[in-house]
């Protein structure tokens, strides 16, 4: 038979029981740093996450996972072709694309100006392990922009503008990484030939002034030379 | 911090593991026992903030005893609840430097001890918990419970004796 002095020892043994440390310190905070006063969003996330998750255990390891998730999102926006994150900020930037209810020539063009300033990036910064994914990612996505060019039923002024500016910057990298010669820049060359072509075609059906004239005599000239990009920025003097 | 914060960030450290240990031994787990300590202290924490001349918070510990007493009845009215004993208990003791053999009888100790509390009546659990666990004197669980302390005497006698005949039981 159980005495009262050992029932008491029993009952003294319960001051063992202890919260987790963490928990302690988690709530102490939440209940008494003035910012969570001052972001209900926090709050109101948390408490959504707390709802939909009966055990707030799994509430903080669901929180955790989007922090994480956004850890990775934001460091991939800092990647380069040829990192292990890369695939993961072209998928944003195709997201983000694709949100903003961008044409698909326009998608293609926003890729290209992207993985022209990266190859730009790598090289000047010489992570020469980079730069051959980066040669890489730049011919592919010229293809894209010729196929998408070529697919384009309406002329858009600004595209035309666009690319005329990311042909000159292809130019430029030429000096820097050896993208000459390649099918895919080929082919961007032929697709802006025909644009280029189309543009000479329909400014001749045109009365131009005694000083558009001579420019575009100066624009067939950069045609004949296959300076295609040099040939659109004239175009668009012109039509400016 | 302001001084609110300091001075309910003191009574928050005196008080956390009291009020978790008086709320875990009433409840079913460690999770429902943080919930439910979770929401005394942040209505611990409002009622602090908002006191004036003609509202004082006089015992900060009677005060915060009393919103876990009536939580814990909220817990159990909400839907119905029935108390169950809770086995999760080896990650709520601590028991440094003790072996295998001796944590499983400690654990089992427990697990009878806590049983047979959450089979008291309401008011013998409270002073129990107060008086053996938390050393709260019986002048201050009077005043709590705003009894003579003659009555909590009588009580704390009924409550072992009753947790006696709980434990030869099980």
């Amino acid at each position: 038979m159980l005495t009262e002095k050992e029932l008491i020892s029993k009952l003294q043994t319960l001051k063992d029981i202890k919260p987790r440390q963490d928990w302690v310190y988690l709530l102490k905070s939440e209940i008494l740093n003035p910012k969570s006063e001052t972001n209900p969003k926090f709050s109101k996330f948390e408490f959504l996450i707390s709802s939909f998750f009966s055990q707030k255990s799994l509430a903080y390891s669901f929180a955790t996972l989007l922090l994480i998730m956004v850890g990775v999102f934001g460091f991939a926006q800092y990647t380069m072709p040829g990192d292990l994150l890369f695939s993961v900020k072209k998928a944003t930037e195709q997201s983000q694309a694709v949100l903003s209810g961008q044409t698909s020539l326009k998608q293609d063009m926003a890729n290209l100006n992207n993985r022209i300033n990266d190859l730009a990036q790598v090289t000047k910064e010489g992570r020469t392990a980079n730069i051959p994914s980066a040669i890489n990612e730049v011919r592919q996505s010229a293809s894209k922009v010729a196929e998408s060019l070529k697919a384009a039923t309406t002329k858009d002024p600004q595209s035309t503008r666009e690319l005329a500016s990311e042909v000159q910057k292809i130019k430029q990298l030429q000096t820097l990484a050896d993208l000459t010669g390649t099918p895919e820049i080929k082919s961007l060359n032929d697709a802006l030939a025909v644009l280029v072509q189309n543009e000479i075609t329909d400014l001749e059906k045109t009365t131009l002034t005694e000083v558009q004239q001579t420019i575009l005599k100066d624009v067939k000239d950069l045609y004949d030379k296959e300076d295609y990009g040099e040939a659109l920025e004239k175009i668009l003097t012109i039509n400016n | 911090m302001t001084d609110l914060n300091e001075q309910f960030g003191h009574i928050y450290d005196q008080y956390i593991e009291k009020i978790y240990r008086f709320v875990y031994l009433k409840v079913n787990s460690q999770e429902i026992a943080e919930d439910i300590t979770s929401k005394v202290f942040l209505k611990g924490w409002e009622s602090f903030r908002i006191q004036n001349s003609e509202f004082r918070i006089q015992n900060e510990g009677a005060f915060l005893y009393q919103i876990a007493r009536n939580a814990v009845i909220d817990h159990y009215r909400e839907k119905g609840r029935t108390k169950v004993v809770s086995t999760e208990v080896s990650t709520q003791l601590a028991q440094p430097g003790k072996d295998l053999q001796e944590k499983a009888i400690i654990n089992a100790d427990f697990a009878v001890v806590k049983s047979a509390i959450q089979g008291l009546k309401k008011d013998y659990q409270d002073i129990i918990i107060w008086h053996y666990v938390d050393d709260m004197p019986i002048a201050e669980i009077a005043k709590t419970l705003n009894k003579p302390a003659g009555t909590i005497r009588v009580m704390l006698h009924r409550g072992l004796k009753d947790l006696k005949k709980l434990i030869k039981e099980s």
